[in-house]
């Protein structure tokens, strides 16, 4: 089998700040390979260590230094090649333009068996973008994965949705996203994150796959919280006390 | 226009659109659903197309994006009417920050539940048109979301359990406070998707509440959660953490260890009534 991996670099939520005016400081976030991806990331390679995939491709939209070190460790969890499209800057791109990138990388140097991407960006988390994907190569589309299974040709899935637990299957070749639960990414080793470094990254610009990029006409972005009143009442010591204080509050809310 | 392939929903909402399409499919299977939307969509010529901002309708969406070529904006808020598109609010890094976006139309967007209020009837009744879907394209197996007790997306209180409750049967006490509060119980994503305590869970990629009172026990309050209970009206948390960010978006922070804050809460709320 032949597998593509498709990562995105970005930004550690949990630790983004905000100006004063409510702008985020997006320059000082740390930023790093989308948690979900990295479980897509596994999967392809333990699919590569079961002797069922030869190739494993990882790709990402964006080329600077940090989107190399993100595939630098693809490399180190077992891609077989790694290929960085040539954007300046992919977070303006729209997801559409993002996944017509995608397809067309796998149209251009396909077949592949299987395409994984993360379910969700840790950041944005628009969760379309693998859709789009399948809809865009015609393939069908295994989503939400927490689980994944390859048999030969047939690729099962577990999804949890809002309603339920879903069994999907399909002949490869196929779409898959993975969540966060799907797995416990490998953490490389000293010796493969070394000769990760020494690896060759493809550079493949939008114009060689025949796209045109389609910027989000973004107007402002901004903090957005909800009021909350942030009243703390100390149980370390007075359990008793804490806990009137809270249900005399909550019935002064009028929500018990 | 609507398009549903849960033929029980359209008795309620035919007063809503002037046409309620619908399929019967056995499964929910996103590929045919897509399919047979786009068909819709292409005789429809829709301005917009927009789904719930769930795990399903982020999916459909994904897909129907593909076959239309339509710009796509999930976690929507609002969305006014411009000239040649519309002006999107959207949220987006967990949450923690809105995006306001110009898109051409059409468009789809994924609208995040609660932004809206319930609109008013069209007045009359709307015509309802089946459409057939044709062949499964997935193999599907299905297992319903066993619900115990009250389900978290109606309740007006809703007692969240995180990783703070150590075992499985710790749980009973968060169900034994909600059951005495009227409400539902729901868990993190962790307590859900990795240890298999729950069917379901609340956050981004689970339920979306709206709940008139959330209380979060022994819950970090990661964006991807809170991003689940920002229509709450009053949100209480308990955490022995002082510094955990859920006390940033708590009305009430109580301070404490919940082996002993919950025990005394479900006491004392016992005695009251
Ligand atoms: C793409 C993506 C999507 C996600 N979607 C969701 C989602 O939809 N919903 C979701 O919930 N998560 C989601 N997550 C996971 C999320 O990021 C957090 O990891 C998760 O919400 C943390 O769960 P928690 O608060 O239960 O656990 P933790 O973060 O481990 O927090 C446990 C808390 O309990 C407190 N505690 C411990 N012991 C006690 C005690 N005795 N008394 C009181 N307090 C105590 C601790 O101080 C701590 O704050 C997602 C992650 C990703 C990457």
């Amino acid at each position: 089998m032949k597998v593509l991996v498709a990562v995105k670099l970005t930004y550690d939520i949990n630790q983004l700040k905000f100006e004063k005016d409510g702008t985020p400081l997006l320059d000082a976030c740390p930023r790093v390979m989308g948690e979900a991806d990295k479980c897509a990331m596994e999967e392809a390679a333990r699919i590569k260590d079961a002797g069922k995939a030869e190739e494993v491709v990882a790709l990402t939209v964006g080329s600077s230094k940090e989107h190399q070190r993100i595939l630098k460790d693809a490399y180190a969890m077992g891609a077989t090649k790694a290929v960085a499209i040539k954007v300046n800057d992919p977070d303006n791109l729209s997801a559409l333009t993002i996944a017509t990138i995608i397809a067309s990388f796998i149209k251009k140097t396909g077949p592949y068996d299987m395409i994984l991407l993360g379910s969700g960006a840790g950041d944005t988390h628009s969760s379309v973008v693998g859709p789009m994907v399948a809809s865009l190569l015609n393939m069908p589309l295994l989503a939400n994965a927490d689980r994944v299974k390859v048999e030969e040709d047939d690729i099962t899935i577990v999804s949890t949705l809002e309603d339920g637990q879903y069994k999907f299957r399909s002949r490869t070749p196929a779409v898959v996203t993975v969540t966060s639960e799907a797995n416990e990414p490998r953490i490389p080793t000293i010796r493969d994150i070394l000769r990760s470094k020494k690896k060759p990254i493809d550079e493949i610009s939008p114009e060689d796959l025949g796209v045109e990029l389609s910027k989000v006409d973004l107007v402002d972005v901004k903090r957005y919280e909800v009021p909350r009143k942030r009243v703390k009442i100390d149980a370390t010591d007075n359990v008793e006390e804490a806990v009137d204080q809270l249900i005399k509050a909550l019935e002064q809310e009028g929500v018990i | 226009m609507l398009y549903t392939i849960n033929k029980g929903v359209l008795e309620e909402l035919t007063g809503f659109y002037e046409r309620l399409y619908y399929s019967t499919l056995e499964y929910f299977d996103p590929m045919i659903v897509s399919k047979t939307l786009h068909e819709i969509v292409s005789k429809e010529s829709p301005e917009a197309v927009l789904f719930p901002c769930t795990n399903k309708g982020r999916m459909i969406a994904g897909l129907l994006a593909g076959l239309t070529g339509y710009d796509t904006v999930t976690d929507t808020v609002s969305l006014k009417p411009l000239s040649d598109g519309f002006e999107v609010i959207k949220l987006t890094f967990g949450g923690n920050a809105s995006a306001t976006l110009n898109v051409k139309k059409p468009m789809i967007a994924c609208i995040v539940s609660g932004s809206y209020k319930e609109s008013e009837t069209l007045g009359s009744k709307g015509e309802v048109i089946e459409v057939n879907a044709g062949e499964h394209i997935l193999s599907v197996e299905f297992s319903p979301r066993k619900l115990e007790g009250v389900d978290p997306s109606k309740a007006d209180v809703v007692v969240g359990a995180g990783r703070g409750v150590k075992k499985k049967e710790d749980l009973d006490m968060i169900k034994e406070l909600a059951s005495i509060l009227g409400g539902a119980w729901s868990v993190t994503r962790p307590l859900a998707a990795d240890y298999g305590w729950a069917d379901a869970w609340i956050g981004i990629s689970g339920l979306v509440i709206n709940p008139k009172l959330y209380i979060a026990i022994g819950i970090s309050g990661q964006p991807h959660h809170t991003m689940g209970v920002r229509g709450a009206k009053v949100i209480v948390a308990v955490n022995s953490d002082e510094s955990a960010p859920i006390f940033e978006d708590a009305d009430y922070g109580v301070i404490g260890d919940l082996y002993r804050v919950v025990p005394v809460l479900i006491e004392k709320l016992k005695k009251g009534k």
